[in-house]
């Protein structure tokens, strides 16, 4: 049956040999049986966030009083969100989203996510390549707020993306980070 | 022609039982030109050869590319109970502890530490949690001296968890030294 054919031979004898196949087919259906079983077709991604806590203070280092900088401060209203530019405790600027009902299964924010390009166009302040530093974000959510909406309003907040470089490569990197606000 | 299915009879002991491959149709009738007309008047041979290097070129092509694609370090179990929410600018996952809430059990890398109960209506620091995070650091830090801990911890929690609790076992990470603290997501919209 499966044979492969090496051309005609001209001399005094054929070099129509026959390579048996079935046993080369039959291992790469197994190879292909069992590498589909164990594929991984879902794959699972994370979501960054940071604390912001600071580490234990360096001797080798100096300290230099730092002034504060601007933060944006998202407050996850029922019917809005509210962001905030606050530097130290005094509020440069201050923007509110209507925050649209969604479907329940999987919420999502474009027009949120719009909103803080524009406000990281005009506030933002890590906007160099060679930054290496993202602004932050601090995140205010409800107590009894489902995660998957804080996921969505993170999602919108790592929309906007802006290049880094990294090892002498740039990356495109989210403009913000985010922390949560521990009240 | 008839010569071509009778050869050798007599020298061949097997000869009654297996026959040489070839065409059965209607042999039996020593007739030439019934033969003839059953092969289709010698038009042409019988012999179909099926070819097979485009199938084993598919296969090949699968098996490398199946290859490519496997990943055995990848796979990460997510409990059966847990809908992880989707998100679109998600990165890949590291190699860090997984810290999973079950219900109102959290586990550190599938081992049980302690209880989310006291934190569902108040934000606190789960303790439990807090010691095996801790312990975990100090354990990497005495195997690796010279590294700095690159402090990340993947949180494994159910879509559907109320914020104070996502923010008490975020805040309980925080504290035991792993200040980044990321979200496993399901990538897509």
């Amino acid at each position: 049956m499966g044979g492969v054919d090496v051309g005609d031979g001209k001399g005094k004898r054929s070099t129509n040999a026959d390579i048996n196949m079935i046993p080369f087919i039959d291992l790469l259906m197994v190879t292909v049986a069992f590498l589909l079983i164990t594929a991984v077709w879902v794959t699972n991604s994370r979501i960054n966030a940071n604390a912001q806590i600071p580490g234990p203070p360096d001797p080798t280092k100096e300290i230099t009083p730092k002034t504060p900088e601007k933060v944006l401060n998202v407050n996850i209203e029922a019917e809005e969100f509210v962001l905030t530019w606050r530097q130290g405790s005094v509020v440069a600027s201050e923007v509110k989203v209507p925050r649209p009902t969604q479907n329940q299964e999987k919420p999502s924010y474009p027009d949120l996510a719009k909103k803080f390009e524009e406000e990281w166009n005009t506030h933002g302040s890590h906007k160099n390549v060679d930054d290496q530093t993202v602004d932050q974000a601090v995140l205010h959510a409800r107590d009894n707020m489902p995660f998957k909406e804080i996921v969505a309003v993170l999602d919108a907040l790592y929309t906007p993306k802006r290049e880094m470089k990294i090892d002498n490569d740039v990356a495109k990197v989210p403009v913000f980070n985010m922390t949560f606000s521990i009240r | 022609m008839a010569d071509r299915y009778q050869n050798n009879r007599e020298h061949n002991p097997h000869a009654h039982v297996i026959h040489k491959p070839g065409r059965r149709l209607m042999h039996k009738i020593p007739l030439r030109f019934v033969w003839r007309k059953v092969h289709g008047m010698g038009a042409r041979s019988p012999n179909a050869n099926l070819n097979l290097t485009a199938y084993i070129d598919f296969l090949l092509v699968t098996v490398i590319f199946l290859l490519t694609t496997f990943n055995a370090s990848g796979q990460i179990s997510v409990p059966k109970e847990i809908t992880l929410p989707t998100a679109e600018n998600a990165e890949d996952v590291i190699d860090a502890p997984i810290v999973s809430l079950d219900g109102n059990q959290v586990f550190v890398d599938g081992q049980y530490a302690g209880s989310a109960k006291s934190v569902e209506d108040r934000l606190g620091r789960i303790d439990e949690l807090f010691a095996a995070l801790k312990t975990r650091r100090e354990n990497w830090k005495t195997l690796q001296p010279n590294k700095p801990f690159p402090g990340v911890v993947i949180l494994q929690i159910d879509q559907e968890t109320k914020a104070v609790v996502v923010k008490s076992v975020f805040q309980t990470a925080a504290y035991a030294g792993y200040p980044n603290v990321s979200f496993m997501v399901t990538k897509g919209k």
